[in-house]
């Protein structure tokens, strides 16, 4: 059974980054397992479905190595696959469901996040937040709905002023917002009482990957005593790190920082452009998600919860050489 | 591109060439010595308490401008204007002597194959990279880019000049990269009696992620940063700005009506993020300040007057000669 077109569509667009942004891959992702169970027409042996979808799933995980969100949805709808048994209708029933159960779950995640971080929000309180995060600013609002935010700090967040898109985001909810500059963070730090941040990867200690600047921010917090949360689909926790892979961080272009004629100017000047940081777990005070409120060194708990059947294929080689061939062994 | 366009293009950040402490009050003292010219000591001191007006709004934190003034006005109160020419121009190598004395002293922590970071753009830093390339030690430098104002841009071109190995990063990357540094060497604006450091905005969290990393801070200070108002608990005050220090008109367009920025100027660094002064008696503790102050002026507190009280005289002063 050859792979439907449509997958192979949809694979080449997260492969061009036509389809960006965590939530979206992982998204694109379940969607194409769900349409190549959908179309599946071959042997009605459940052994070959088993096999089509593991060559299906590899496909997928090829698209964007090092990305966190892509293999956590292939493998939340592959571990449903695994568990399953039945005939063939039952193992597409369960691959569809499942793949919808995974967009379903991540669309109404950041949702679930706004309604429990805004929990941690005390009444009165002035908010200082980095970057751009769509769950980060759904725990804002959420919060401000209540009543609990009377003024919100929004850092600018070079070199590419996300900032600006967290301000626009937020006065369109009618939230009060003050952008800052990056360098402004510890001046400002004593007027704030709660910092919430995105994250773009946790890892299995808790550390939290996010935009650069994130760390500093936490640490000035943890300096002046102010509680530091994270808002993060559990999606995002990367199941690579516990058999110790790192997180590779992206050097962007250096004309995002200055333009290119001053690059070439200065001949003894390198402009480096580190689009991420690592915030240690002890400057995280809880990391909010769609599950519930945990302390950041429970990320494992959240790991084991979710990705729990592949820890183990994981723990053999590594993310992007997950195997689905096996699976059908061991069942 | 054009020059121009290059220029037009850091104006959209918000890039401005914006006078450090020391070029300020060396400024001043140009300026004085111009309207000195005149002979009159009305206009002198017309022009003088133009000066004191200017910094009140726009550097009430930059204290090399108030000392220089304070020993002005103290000369004018005690001689008039005779004799004044000559002193202006002995203040004016003094600052420059005392900021070489200074980047001296900072420049002996400086060894062979250190990596440094620094933030915005100061006189003293700048001169003791020239004397540690004078000296052939090598070493590189790591560049905050330094929000609002960019003046970071201006310590990398300069660095670029004297062929020292320059990293230019946002004011967010500083922690990323502190694990590779050794040394963090900063200017002042100002140092108050406690031995807290009034710096650019971001030099307080630049000395955060070096303390946390156990990276060693000194700052580049001559002792004419000092500000001796702090000694009876004058508190010193920083300037803010909006939106328009963080861009220009035509990016703020782009942005929502009700858009609105703080964009501070200064911080507060406290002593205990510092690990060394250099000034031109030597290098010590914060907390020491005024064990210096003592040894310099031969007593603590100094015998000094207040700017405020030297103006209301220099007043007076002005209104007998009408």
């Amino acid at each position: 059974m050859k792979i439907p077109e449509k997958v192979l569509e949809i694979a080449e667009a997260i492969k061009t980054m036509k389809i960006r942004g965590a939530g979206k891959i992982a998204r694109a992702a379940a969607e194409a397992l769900k349409i190549a169970a959908e179309k599946y027409d071959g042997p009605k042996d459940p052994d070959e479905f088993r096999k089509y979808m593991n060559k299906v799933a590899n496909l997928i995980l090829s698209t964007r190595p090092t990305a966190v969100s892509l293999p956590n949805a292939v493998i939340y709808v592959m571990y449903h696959l695994g568990k399953a048994t039945g005939d063939i209708n039952d193992l597409k029933e369960t691959v569809i469901k499942s793949a919808e159960k995974f967009i379903n779950d991540s669309l109404q995640a950041v949702k679930k996040i706004g309604e429990i971080g805004a929990r941690r929000i005390k009444d009165n309180s002035v908010v200082l937040t980095h970057c751009h995060s769509t769950a980060a600013a759904s725990v804002i609002i959420n919060a401000y709905r209540m009543g609990k935010i009377i003024k919100v700090y929004s850092t600018e967040t070079r070199p590419f002023y996300q900032g600006r898109i967290t301000a626009r985001h937020l006065l369109e909810a009618g939230v009060p917002v003050v952008q800052i500059p990056d360098s402004a963070v510890r001046y400002i730090m004593h007027e704030v009482d709660q910092v919430i941040v995105g994250a773009d990867t946790i890892a299995s200690n808790g550390a939290v990957i996010n935009k650069i600047g994130t760390s500093q921010v936490a640490l000035a917090a943890h300096e002046a005593r102010v509680r530091v949360f994270v808002a993060a689909e559990t999606y995002k926790f990367s199941p690579a790190t516990l058999i110790g892979e790192l997180v590779p961080i992206e050097f962007r272009d250096p004309t995002e920082i200055v333009p290119r004629e001053w690059i070439n100017k200065h001949k003894n000047v390198e402009v480096l452009n580190p689009s991420f940081d690592v915030t240690p777990p002890e400057y995280i005070d809880a990391i909010i998600t769609e599950q519930g409120v945990i302390p950041p060194q429970a990320a494992i708990l959240v790991l084991l919860e979710r990705f729990g059947w592949a820890l183990e294929k994981i723990k053999q080689g590594g993310i992007g050489k997950i195997l689905f061939e096996e699976t059908l062994e061991e069942e | 591109m054009g020059k121009t366009n290059l220029m037009n293009e850091l104006l959209k950040h918000g890039y401005s060439n914006r006078l450090t402490g020391t070029s300020l009050a060396l400024k001043i003292i140009d300026d004085l010595q111009n309207v000195l010219q005149e002979n009159n000591i009305d206009s002198f001191i017309n022009k003088y308490l133009e000066i004191i007006h200017f910094l009140e709004k726009e550097r009430p934190a930059s204290m090399a401008s108030w000392n220089i003034l304070r020993m002005v006005g103290e000369y004018v109160l005690s001689n008039g204007i005779s004799g004044l020419s000559e002193y202006l121009q002995y203040l004016k190598n003094k600052i420059d002597r005392d900021s070489w004395e200074a980047a001296k002293i900072a420049a002996n922590r400086v060894v062979d194959g250190d990596v440094l970071m620094t933030i915005s753009n100061s006189m003293a830093v700048r001169k003791m990279f020239k004397i540690l390339v004078d000296e052939g030690v090598k070493f590189s430098v790591y560049v905050l880019e330094s929000r609002p104002g960019m003046e970071g841009l201006d310590t990398a071109s300069y660095l670029d000049s004297l062929g020292v190995k320059t990293y230019l990063i946002v004011d967010s990357a500083a922690r990323f990269f502190m694990k590779k540094v050794k040394k963090v060497f900063v200017g002042a604006e100002a140092i108050a009696v406690n031995g807290a450091v009034v710096g650019k905005i971001g030099t307080s969290l630049l000395c955060l992620t070096a303390n946390e990393a156990r990276v060693r801070v000194f700052v580049v200070a001559p002792l004419y940063k000092f500000s001796f108002e702090t000694i009876y608990g004058e508190l010193i005050e920083l300037p803010e700005g909006d939106w328009r220090l963080l861009m220009n008109e035509d990016v703020r367009k782009t942005l929502p009506e009700n858009y609105s920025a703080r964009a501070p100027l200064y911080d507060v660094t406290p002593p205990y993020l510092i690990d060394g002064i250099a000034t031109e008696y030597g290098l010590f503790a914060p907390q020491a300040v005024p064990v210096i102050l003592r040894q310099v002026y031969g007593g603590f507190p100094p015998k000094l007057r207040p700017v405020n009280e030297i103006v209301k005289e220099l007043v007076e002063l002005r209104g007998e000669y009408r």
